[in-house]
């Protein structure tokens, strides 16, 4: 029986690339003032990747080039969405970039803290005892 | 032209659309401690696909492995973000076999 490699290179890029994007897109948005630019840099990459992935005469290598370039398009969106998560303070903002500091100023909800960096408890929590947990989890 | 990889991609994109349904409807009613089934179906489909001779079915078989993978790693976080109620809290889950063992793992969270 002969094994088929492409579904398990499919998975790998399928999976690195997703975590590629969530750690990127979260850096990038952290600490550039901008965020147009790299969003815009994300299509251009994704486009390009796309087109290496139309000329390829290897199945495999279109399939890997096929799916980084959706990965690499989609997290140009991400992008917004990550700051709206700021802005909401689901995701935590970083003061000593101009654009979070903004946010900071304007938006009551945002916050600096990361509220997921923790252990699940098990029950609902409130805003004082998210507070906790994750200043607990912090000092670890 | 090869338009494979462009096919291949787009149903990767509904795949990991699909992801965030299942893994917000998985932490609700079963619970983060699902983690290593999740994560031990994807690693079997993965497997599968090595064995399965056509491209789309391989391929298609490796994304659904890679998707379940990633979404196991997604189920702590998940947990934490309906206990701050940004999705609806669920107390009564199903637990899975051996949960004080898996309880005593460190979940992923990358």
């Amino acid at each position: 029986m002969n094994i088929n490699f492409i579904g398990l290179i499919a998975a790998l890029t399928a999976f690195f690339s997703i975590w590629m994007g969530h750690v990127l897109v979260r850096k990038i948005e952290r600490h550039s003032n901008s965020i147009k630019f790299p969003a815009a840099c994300f299509v251009i990459i994704g486009i390009f990747l796309q087109i290496g992935s139309f000329l390829s005469a290897s199945s495999i290598l279109s399939t890997t080039l096929g799916i980084f370039s959706m990965t690499t398009i989609w997290d140009s969106f991400e992008l917004f969405r990550q700051q709206k998560r700021v802005i909401k303070g689901r995701s935590p903002a970083n003061p000593s970039n101009p654009r979070h500091a903004q946010i900071l100023k304007q938006h009551q909800s945002a916050t600096t803290v990361d509220l997921l960096k923790r252990d699940p408890v098990g029950y609902l929590v409130n805003v004082d005892d998210a507070l906790n947990l994750a200043a607990k989890k912090g000092k670890l | 032209m090869n338009t494979f990889g462009f096919f291949v991609g787009l149903i990767t994109l509904l795949i990991i659309g699909f992801g965030f349904f299942w893994v917000i409807r998985g932490e609700k009613y079963l619970g983060y401690l699902w983690w290593p089934y999740f994560m031990a179906a994807g690693t079997l489909l993965v497997a599968i696909s090595l064995f399965l001779a056509n491209d789309w079915a391989s391929v298609l078989m490796g994304i659904l492995g890679g998707s379940l993978i990633w979404g196991s790693t997604e189920f702590k976080e998940q947990a934490v973000r309906a206990e701050l109620g940004w999705f609806p809290f669920n107390q009564k889950k199903i637990r899975p076999p051996f949960a004080d063992v898996i309880g005593k793992w460190k979940a992923p969270r990358l």
